[in-house]
């Protein structure tokens, strides 16, 4: 028997989820699922909508109750503590600030429920404040300041009482791109100098990409895969997550007994490493970028792939040129490369060969 | 649409409206306020008799002290409904609404002879007390200021109910759960975010039922004792009993007087809500 008590108690994770699972009548939010976040650790939770990643926010935050399983908060049980004694900050989508209340008073709000004096809040908030760089705007009021302004209360709102978790439901999504990079970085210098825990809800994957320690890939309501954002971008486990995360140019074959891997218009290309019996089907992903064009008469390096076909279509996207290409076989290539200039950007017929080195190849779980 | 045609739009969607007010309300109201100055002669003379009559200033404090007194207990009891109906889920609302709006379709007449059943020396209430302690108790409940803010409350209640309950389903969830993982108790919500946040709406309602029962006649009238006769039939007492039109007159402009400047914040209000 597992003995998940033991499990969640130790102190060195700053909150461990055990067969944590969240049903509605016969439909499953949430599959039991473990999970461990360090102390310190930037965590995302990313998935499309429905993928469980709010659920699981909302049963840490206590917003919801869980059908089974358990929650340890620094070794502590916390499965059934209301959401006020669990001592978690949480920053909104919607800034959720109060809009009767001036930002000095949402500000002061937690310190307030917790009794602090006078004293106290006013040195606490005009540091948080001071953070967050929103010095001078203590009297305005929610709806006086920009969207970008009105989150950054609520993040100063949330580290004015130093909570040892802070869950950020999707916080940069009502806001545009350029604010929306601005606040990535502030967010992620404010977790540098307060160390603080962080589990950050997204379904952008460049913001998980760019933020996180971990990410946490949710499908259908369970884990699909948890890793660093190295390795999910470059050893995703299956073809969800290779779709997911980045573009992704996926090749489906059979291995034959010489090592070679048979794909479409009975062409081969070597198999990637990891000892396949005869006959295995494969799946095989290569990033786009990974992916090489060059001319019918140009030499190709040593343990290239090379498949030659004709260019589709030319995207330019500003700084990357997104390429595809219709291969002899049939098969459809992805390439992207850094964009230059119209005239020396490949044209859409022309003849070409795509190549890509075969260590750059993952074999996906099927 | 440009803007003329959106004027035209609205001229031709209100003149029924605008119309039918007009000539059903204003031409009576004007003959009204005819009759309360031209006695034998032109003259302001029934507005003094009637503003330094002894019967009218009793009668005004017990109209002043009645629509004060039920409003504010209609707010305090509605308020709680309405924050019972925030809280369920939105079917079940539903039907709660029914509930809440059944007794305000059902006739101010029924609901006033029940009430006399359910008040009344031999009612529904003081025989179960009775039954109780087993001593006969006859608690006077009706003809009286009981009856009377009973009857009246239960009137208003539905009508404060919806403007408030409509200012708490606007309150965004996400600020009482923000509260709450801030570590704030539910009295502090409450305090902090519940209340402030609808006392717009609970104004408004105040305001608006106050207006209202200014004029209020048949629960006084049956409900109510000799002493807690409200304006409106003092009204009716100098037109049937006393067959006075011109002090008739004069009190109902006063009280349209009065209505009008409690009614005008309100307006000013809404004024400034649809603006922002």
């Amino acid at each position: 028997m597992r003995d998940e008590t033991v499990l969640g108690r130790d102190t060195a994770h700053a909150i461990a989820l055990t067969g944590i699972s969240k049903m509605y009548g016969l439909v499953t939010a949430l599959h039991p699922t473990d999970l461990s976040v360090d102390k310190g650790e930037f965590l995302t939770l990313l998935g499309p909508s429905g993928s469980g990643k709010t659920t699981l926010l909302n049963l840490i935050a206590g917003a919801i109750g869980p059908t089974t399983g358990t929650i340890f908060l620094d070794g502590r049980d916390i499965t059934q503590m209301p959401p006020r004694d669990r001592g978690i900050g949480m920053v909104f989508q919607n800034y959720a600030l109060m809009p009767h209340m001036t930002v000095f008073d949402n500000v002061a709000y937690p310190l307030r429920a917790r009794r602090q004096p006078a004293s106290t809040i006013r040195a606490k908030v005009t540091e948080a404040l001071e953070r967050v760089g929103l010095r001078g705007f203590e009297d305005r009021k929610p709806r006086q300041l920009s969207g970008g302004q009105q989150q950054r209360v609520g993040i100063a709102r949330c580290i004015v009482y130093s909570p040892a978790i802070i869950m950020m439901d999707e916080p940069l999504g009502a806001l545009d791109k350029n604010l929306r990079e601005q606040l990535q970085s502030e967010i992620k210098r404010l977790h540098k100098e307060l160390g603080t825990t962080i589990i950050y809800v997204t379904h952008d994957q460049e913001e998980a990409l760019n933020m996180s320690d971990r990410i946490c890939l949710m499908s259908a309501g369970q884990i699909t895969q948890l890793g660093t954002p190295d390795e999910l971008y470059f050893q995703p486990r299956n073809r969800f997550v290779a779709e997911f995360i980045g573009e992704s140019n996926l090749i489906s074959g059979r291995t034959n007994g010489n090592g070679q891997l048979m794909i479409a218009g009975n062409r081969s290309i070597p198999v990637p490493a990891g000892g396949w019996t005869d006959g295995a089907e494969l799946l095989v992903m290569v990033r786009p970028e990974r992916v090489q064009i060059c001319d019918m008469d140009e030499p190709v390096k040593e343990g290239s792939n090379v498949l030659s076909g004709e260019i589709g279509t030319t995207s330019f996207v500003g700084g990357m040129t997104r390429v595809t290409v219709q291969t002899e076989n049939g098969l459809n290539m992805t390439a992207r490369m850094v964009s230059g200039r119209a005239e020396s950007r490949p044209q859409a017929g022309a003849r070409v060969r795509v190549c890509w080195s075969s260590s750059d190849m993952v074999v996906l779980e099927t | 649409m440009n803007r003329i045609s959106i004027i035209r739009a609205q001229a031709i969607f209100m003149s029924p409206a605008v119309l039918a007010a007009t000539l059903l309300i204003l031409p009576p109201l004007l003959y009204v306020f005819y009759t309360s100055v031209y006695g034998p002669a032109l003259s302001l003379a029934a507005y003094g008799q009637v503003l330094t009559s002894k019967l009218f200033r009793q009668t005004l404090t017990t109209t002043l002290v009645v629509a004060g007194l039920s409003s504010l207990l209609s707010l305090l009891l509605g308020f709680v409904v309405a924050l019972h109906l925030a809280r369920q889920p939105a079917r079940r609302r539903a039907f709660l609404t029914v509930l809440v709006l059944l007794p305000f379709w059902t006739s101010v007449l029924v609901k006033c002879f029940a009430f006399t059943v359910i008040l009344g020396r031999e009612g529904i209430i003081n025989s179960m007390l009775s039954w109780i302690f087993g001593i006969k108790i006859q608690l006077p409940l009706v003809l009286n200021m009981v009856g009377l803010l009973v009857g009246m409350t239960n009137f208003l209640i539905p009508l404060v109910v919806l403007p408030v309950l409509a200012s708490l389903l606007a309150i965004d969830s996400a600020i009482y759960r923000a509260a709450a993982i801030m570590g704030a108790k539910p009295a502090r919500i409450f305090w902090t975010v519940t209340l402030p946040m609808s006392l717009p709406g609970l104004l408004a309602g105040l305001l608006s039922i106050f207006v209202m029962s200014l004029g209020a006649f048949i629960v006084p009238s049956l409900l109510g004792g000799p002493q807690d006769q409200m304006l409106s039939s003092l009204v009716a007492f100098y037109n049937r009993e006393v067959l006075d039109w011109q002090k008739a007159s004069a009190i109902s402009v006063v009280l349209l007087g009065m209505v009008f400047i409690f009614a005008a914040p309100l307006a000013l209000w809404r004024r400034r809500k649809l603006k922002a």
